[in-house]
């Protein structure tokens, strides 16, 4: 048993930067990080919050949460070097083929 | 009382033989000698074949909850199953026909695509939050990989990598809100949730996991604002893979939509045979707002376009935007509207997209310029799109008309006029774009009148298609009685 | 729990305002003066050379991935071993699904090629036309 507020206030600003580097930063990869950033938050929330309950369905989640991170990573990075590969680029502003 | 995990396997059938069917195409995938044979398109077919009928052959009646309650088998579930399954079995054919994809290996296609076909299984069947966001991501993540499958193609790569940062941001907002809820009751069973909502007092949070919530499945739906992505995708992602996006992942989206609210921030009334908010916050005027602007962004926006794809694009939103308002009402009435609507726009929006690469494999062009006499160069084809392109307008007597008369007459039912006014206008800009496509077809001249040869087997798809946009506009009742009875959620 | 959200609330919101208002005061107050040896970059007294974007071989990110997704399988078997014994039979069969999936995984990689570092010719252009 422990008092989970400081470890959800971390989650809330872990979660803060990642939505701030996914809205403010042009580089693909940075933007990948990010979102591993927001996962990670949410890894720290539910552990935090499982382990405050005495229930390891917290604990389960985030490991569900890191496998699916690291698919989404793989993924992620694989669609990034093909990005690279062809436009010599990954900043996400330069992709202009597709527009409005 | 949920079942054990062997016991459940008995009623998992259909997800098996879609795994099994995966596993399989590995095998042929690192077995076989030639890629771009046909065998792993066939294999697909008797797998998805096989768990179509094991899911029609599920008993709908009686709920169950499988797997120590991570899912559920309901009339909802199954009806979602058997839809998602027709679909991709259509986008096999749909995908053997391709010009785009002749050339590229197979195996590994399909392995994708009947990837996401067993995430859109789990994902509708989904009665814990950590079920839900896997298969959430199991419908996501071999989705990014068919968009960008024309590697090497600048269009679809680019769309590739718009798909991943937007889908795997909005599925970061949706688990954090996830993660509150859990923080708030302790659980991650919907159901209980559901109930220990009910009785909390915390408007707050509950409002702010809502919102995070809406972020992942109006991604996955389309709807507006969360639907940038999907113009994008929509034109660069090769065309089968768009026609599968616009109906299968947006029909499992709003399956899961449906369920979690319902369960979540909804109870049911059983003594009206309606459902009520349970918790303080008022979340079906915030999707009313949704399915206004939705329709209304995408139909305006869609006015405009010049490339086929990028058109009927806009058009899905649009039509995501009609099917919100059936959601919003929470009336079984609504909910069966919803699932009729889903069969008719499978049929019509497929039909569309699959004529959409019939004459992009003649012509080699997805601009509508390019449609001009196509009532001449291919006039089965032509008369075929200008079906579906009618149908979904919404004119009688196609079955799209049908659709929305069912939807229409509940939110008037309901009592919620203004949603019903900006849904009529709206269908008022749809037939301007729709009847432009039909009106280039027929009335322009061609640039080249060189015929489009149709061959059989596309012809016959095309029927498969067309016929049920007709019948349903005149005989529609066996197919909403199904859809009437498959509103059986399992409250948990 | 409920409070617990609301304190957490508070202090993003404060913690939101605190940087807005110190980077504003910095802002305000800080002298202005750059030089182009002032911009550079510090590497501990040395003269910046280069750029630091160097290329990688390709091959690592590949590895990589591979880790990833291997690493992760040893994370989700990590638990079911510590207590495999109270589970006995049934959990057994479950890991064995688990793995022989992952093994046919391990099959495709092999087979386009993708754990060997070093590539034959004769490889290549298969790859090409394949992917």
């Amino acid at each position: 048993m422990m008092e989970p507020t400081a470890y959800l206030l971390l989650s809330g600003i872990l979660f803060g930067i990642g939505v701030a580097g996914v809205v403010a930063r042009k580089n693909a990869l940075i933007i990948l990080m990010s979102v591993e950033i927001m996962l990670n938050a949410v890894n720290v929330a539910f552990i935090a919050v499982g382990s405050h309950l005495g229930d390891p369905t917290g604990s389960i989640f985030a490991f569900m949460v890191m496998t699916v991170a690291a698919a989404e990573a793989a993924v992620g990075l694989a669609i990034l070097i093909a990005i690279y590969r062809l436009k010599e680029t990954i900043d996400i502003t330069e992709l202009s083929v597709l527009k409005w | 009382m949920p079942l054990g995990n062997f016991a459940s396997l008995i009623h998992f059938l259909p997800e098996l033989a879609v795994t099994a069917t995966i596993l399989l195409l590995v095998v042929v995938h690192v077995a076989g000698k030639n890629r771009q044979s046909a065998a792993p398109a066939l294999l697909s077919l008797a797998g998805v074949g096989a768990a179509l009928l094991l899911a029609a052959l599920q008993p709908a009646s009686a709920g169950r909850s499988l797997f120590e309650g991570m899912v559920a088998l309901d009339g909802f579930a199954i009806f979602f199953k058997a839809l998602t399954a027709l679909a991709t079995i259509v986008v096999i054919f749909m995908s053997m026909d391709s010009g785009e994809l002749a050339g590229r290996s197979q195996a590994e296609y399909y392995i994708f695509l009947l990837s996401v076909l067993l995430g859109m299984f789990l994902l509708t069947a989904s009665t814990d939050i950590v079920m839900l966001y896997l298969s959430l991501e199991l419908v996501s993540i071999p989705s990014y990989l068919l968009a960008g499958y024309l590697k090497g193609r600048e269009s679809s790569t680019e769309a590739a990598m718009k798909y991943v940062v937007y889908g795997a941001t909005a599925s970061g907002v949706m688990i954090y809100g996830f993660s509150l809820l859990y923080g708030l009751t302790g659980t991650t069973q919907i159901g209980e949730i559901g109930r220990a909502l009910a009785t909390g007092d915390a408007p707050l949070p509950v409002l702010l996991a809502a919102v995070m919530v809406t972020v992942g499945f109006g991604f996955k739906i389309a709807a507006v604002p969360f639907h940038m992505w999907s113009p994008d995708v929509y034109e660069g992602a090769p065309t089968p893979i768009t026609a599968f996006l616009s109906v299968g992942p947006k029909a499992a989206g709003f399956a899961v939509l449906v369920r979690f609210f319902y369960t979540v921030f909804a109870s049911p009334d059983v003594a009206a045979g309606v459902w009520k908010i349970s918790s303080r916050v008022d979340w079906t005027l915030l999707f009313g707002v949704l399915s206004a602007v939705t329709m209304s962004v995408g139909n305006l926006v869609a006015v405009n376009q010049t490339n086929v794809k990028r058109l009927l694009a806009y058009s899905s939103i649009a039509h995501a935007g009609y099917m919100l308002m059936g959601f919003v009402l929470l009336t079984p009435a609504g909910l069966q509207a919803i699932l009729f609507y889903l069969v008719v726009y499978l049929f019509m929006n497929l039909g569309a997209f699959y004529v959409v690469i019939l004459v992009a494999n003649g012509t080699r062009s997805e601009n509508i310029s390019d449609y001009s006499g196509l009532g001449s160069r291919a006039p089965f084809a032509a008369v075929s799109l200008a079906i579906f392109l009618f149908a979904l307008t919404g004119i009688p007597p196609f079955s799209g008309f049908i659709g929305k008369v069912y939807l229409f007459a509940e939110v008037i039912n309901r009592g919620v006029y203004w949603l019903a006014v900006v849904a009529a206008l709206n269908s008022v800009v749809s037939l301007y774009y729709y009847a432009r496509i039909v009106k280039v077809m027929f009335l322009e001249d061609p640039k080249d009148s060189t015929e489009l040869p149709v061959p059989l087997f596309p012809r016959s798809v095309l029927c498969f298609l067309a016929i049920p946009t007709l019948l349903l506009g005149v005989y529609w009742e066996p197919v909403a009685r199904v859809a009437a009875n498959s509103v059986k959620l399992l409250a948990f | 729990m409920l409070t617990d959200f609301a304190t957490v609330l508070v202090f993003m919101v404060l913690g939101a305002v605190t940087v807005a208002l110190l980077l504003l005061v910095s802002r305000l107050v800080q002298p202005r003066d750059p030089t182009p040896v002032k911009l550079s970059t510090y590497e501990c007294g040395e003269v910046p050379f280069g750029s630091s974007w160097v290329q990688f071989n390709i091959r690592f990110y590949v590895v990589a991935l591979i880790f990833i997704i291997f690493d992760v399988e040893v994370a989700l078997l990590y638990p079911w071993a510590v207590i495999f014994q109270r589970l006995g039979m049934v959990a057994f069969v479950e890991a064995f699904v688990f793995i022989v999936i992952l093994l046919a995984g391990l099959a495709y990689l092999w087979k386009e090629g993708d754990l060997d570092w070093v590539r034959t010719m004769q490889d290549a252009p298969a790859r090409k036309e394949g992917k």
